[in-house]
């Protein structure tokens, strides 16, 4: 059997921009520095390879204003996570929240999920799957096959680029083809998708060792 | 190398019995009563002819190729066979018996010894724990069933495989009563040597296979079946039945895509990615097998339907268009020189809208043309007719009109009725012209027309 790690947050990220998937700005920190070089709003998240699920734990806070209330938030957290490591990144602009994963499957091997994101995710299981690799053709059939599709094609107004979409899965998808044997579970929720862009906020991932 | 198993020109029955009660009787009886038209060797080491056949005390004695030996003896004797088989150098050996893993851990012991003994030889084994063969052409049936209670199809362009014996048996009787053919059926049983993977290889190559279905309950090489499905359906169609859809087999999920991914959503997103067409019933399987089989894809999903019945043309309306209870394709919008050609040709409370309704004065003679011109507006892509036969003015030709028209745009036929309808369901079946005792069914091969139409787009594939 072969072993599983959780890889922090941080590094799962920098592996992301090496293939052109936007991330937020941030920063891995210790202790916290005499300034931040990043805009405000910021985000501060526990960065544990313990804790999967930094939410339940409270280990995220979000929407800090300025260097104080960082302080503050800081103080808290290193308080009760005093072993830890942090991420502190820039706060993205909101947008359609969605889901982009890669399982492996014991019959096909690695795959692709792409799905809305937020509660309604399990809810209504409205989510598509592919095996990786995937071609634009895929891409463009897993957003188009989901109930909620409308989303992505002006519904009420909103601005969620379809196109922006597509890309991230086709880089998700190069990532996961190339990383095939090493991944477990990635998450890659949310992904703030916005009119002309799509970012990834939050990345789990599972690798193996093998 | 496939012809040995779809078209084998020598077949040896070991285990042979005059013994009416014995597998190895009814199997050998069976070849004789289809009229098998290659060479039989019975084997039998009591060395008595059976049927006035001479019969051999091993298939080593045997002097000629052994394309297919079938072997109808019980599990603990199945090694020995094979073993002899390997050394005999037959092509195809398939093992009836049941008494392998699907009982145990002896049983499975049993089936890695035949893993063993035919490593390295050209020996390829089908089953354990499988009704075999039914190749139409060739004139053989390994299935033990009972001519007066089950009819086999006839010759045709479906190759079906299936995982389960019994599903394909009577699959394939009911099919029959439709003069609907296969070109070979194969029951793939415990699968421990020959699979699915292999046999779609096969009937790409084999001419008589125009669509290739599949009844599956697992995979045996997901990722290989995947990658080589994908290749082949650029040239053949593909349809899967898949089993297994409830089973709530989520991933260890401690992240959300693995709370999400269930067996069957992966296999569903395999499944479109590859291209192939995944059926839900049986019925669903042939209809579809048959719409691809005979019937080249659509290249828009514009549709026009021709009926002499008001109620069908609003009823396929409805079902071509809706995305809740229909297929979500488009009643194609006729262009204002094809609603002046129709009005020549319709009577004057007749609709030259779409649907278009020739009403019940509607005759051979203006399907015929009604088609035409449908045919020549760019609007429409595919067509829907119901061909009824229920009014005076149409009379049995109408199928030489359809089959006439089958070279142009894609063409679903709906024939309903009883006995006249059926006699003229049958008659476009004999002439692969795709047609349809229902409405719903009827659109629902016009939909997988599209599917495969939009793939191949996708897919750049000409």
């Amino acid at each position: 059997m072969s072993q599983k790690k959780v890889i922090e947050e941080f590094e799962v990220k920098e592996m992301l921009k090496k293939y052109g998937i936007k991330v937020p700005n941030g920063m891995l920190i210790s202790n916290l520095p005499e300034t931040i070089n990043l805009d405000y709003p910021l985000v501060l998240k526990v960065s544990d390879p313990n804790i999967l699920h930094k939410s339940d734990v409270g280990g995220v806070a979000l929407n800090i204003k300025n260097y104080d209330e960082l302080k503050i938030k800081f103080n808290e957290m290193k308080n009760k996570f005093s072993n830890s490591k942090f991420l502190v990144e820039s706060m993205e602009k909101s947008g359609v929240e969605i889901i982009i994963g890669l399982i492996k499957d014991k019959t096909f091997g690695l795959s692709i999920m792409f799905g809305m994101g937020g509660i309604f995710t399990e809810l209504y299981k409205d989510v598509s799957f592919r095996l990786v690799p995937i071609e634009e053709f895929d891409a463009r059939e897993m957003v188009e096959e989901i109930k909620a599709k409308k989303i992505f094609e002006g519904f009420r107004g909103i601005r969620a680029s379809k196109d922006a979409v597509i890309s991230m899965l086709l880089k998700v998808s190069s990532f996961g083809n190339d990383h095939y044997d090493e991944i477990d579970q990635l998450d890659l929720n949310p992904v703030i998708v916005r009119e002309n862009d799509a970012v990834v906020v939050d990345a789990k991932l599972i690798s193996i060792i093998p | 190398m496939y012809e040995h198993l779809l078209y084998p020109k020598s077949i040896a029955v070991i285990g042979a019995s005059k013994d009416e009660k014995k597998i190895g009787n009814v199997i050998l009886k069976n070849l004789l009563y289809y009229g098998y038209n290659g060479r039989i060797y019975p084997v039998n080491p009591k060395n008595e002819d059976i049927f006035n056949i001479k019969t051999y005390p091993s298939i080593k004695d045997i002097n000629d190729e052994i394309d297919l030996a079938v072997i109808t003896l019980p599990s603990q004797f199945v090694p020995d066979s094979i073993t002899e088989c390997v050394e005999k150098g037959v092509r195809y050996v398939i093992v009836i018996a049941g008494g392998f893993s699907e009982t145990g851990k002896k049983g499975a012991e049993l089936e890695r010894k035949i893993l063993e003994l035919i490593k390295g030889s050209r020996t390829r084994v089908i089953g354990p724990n499988t009704v075999g063969v039914y190749l139409p052409k060739s004139k053989v049936s390994t299935a033990l069933t009972l001519p007066d209670r089950t009819a086999l199809p006839g010759e045709g362009c479906l190759a079906f495989i299936s995982q389960s014996g019994a599903l394909g048996l009577l699959t394939m009787d009911t099919i029959s009563e439709y003069g609907i053919g296969v070109s070979a059926f194969i029951n793939l049983g415990n699968r421990i040597d020959l699979s699915e993977t292999e046999l779609l290889d096969f009937f790409k190559e084999d001419e008589n296979t125009k669509s290739i279905l599949l009844y599956l309950e697992t995979f045996k090489n997901g990722r290989e079946f995947f990658n080589k499905a994908k290749d082949i359906v650029k040239s053949k169609p593909i349809v899967v039945l898949k089993s297994g859809r409830t089973e709530a087999g989520a991933k260890a999920a401690s992240l959300h895509t693995g709370a999400l991914a269930t067996d069957d959503s992966i296999v569903e997103g395999a499944l479109k990615q590859a291209g192939i067409v995944r059926a839900y019933s049986e019925t669903e399987m042939i209809d579809y097998g048959r719409a691809l089989g005979y019937q080249k894809p659509l290249t828009g999903d514009s549709i026009a339907i021709v009926t002499t019945a008001g109620g069908l043309g609003v009823i396929t309306a409805d079902y071509v268009a809706s995305e809740t209870n229909g297929v979500g394709l488009k009643v194609a919008t006729l262009d204002d020189k094809t609603k002046e050609d129709l009005r020549e040709v319709i009577v004057p409370f007749g609709s030259v809208e779409n649907p278009v309704d020739l009403t019940a004065e509607g005759s051979t003679e203006q399907y015929d043309k009604v088609i035409e011109i449908l045919n020549r507006d760019k609007n429409v892509d595919g067509l829907i007719v119901y061909a009824l036969f229920q009014t005076a003015k149409v009379d049995e030709s109408l199928i030489d009109v359809l089959e006439k028209h089958m070279s142009e745009k894609p063409m679903i036929v709906g024939i309903l009725g009883s006995k006249f309808g059926k006699k003229m369901l049958l008659e476009a079946e004999r002439r692969k012209i795709p047609a349809y005792p229902s409405m719903e069914r009827s659109v629902k091969a016009m939909k997988v027309l599209y599917i495969r139409g939009k793939y191949l787009k996708g897919r750049n594939v000409e």
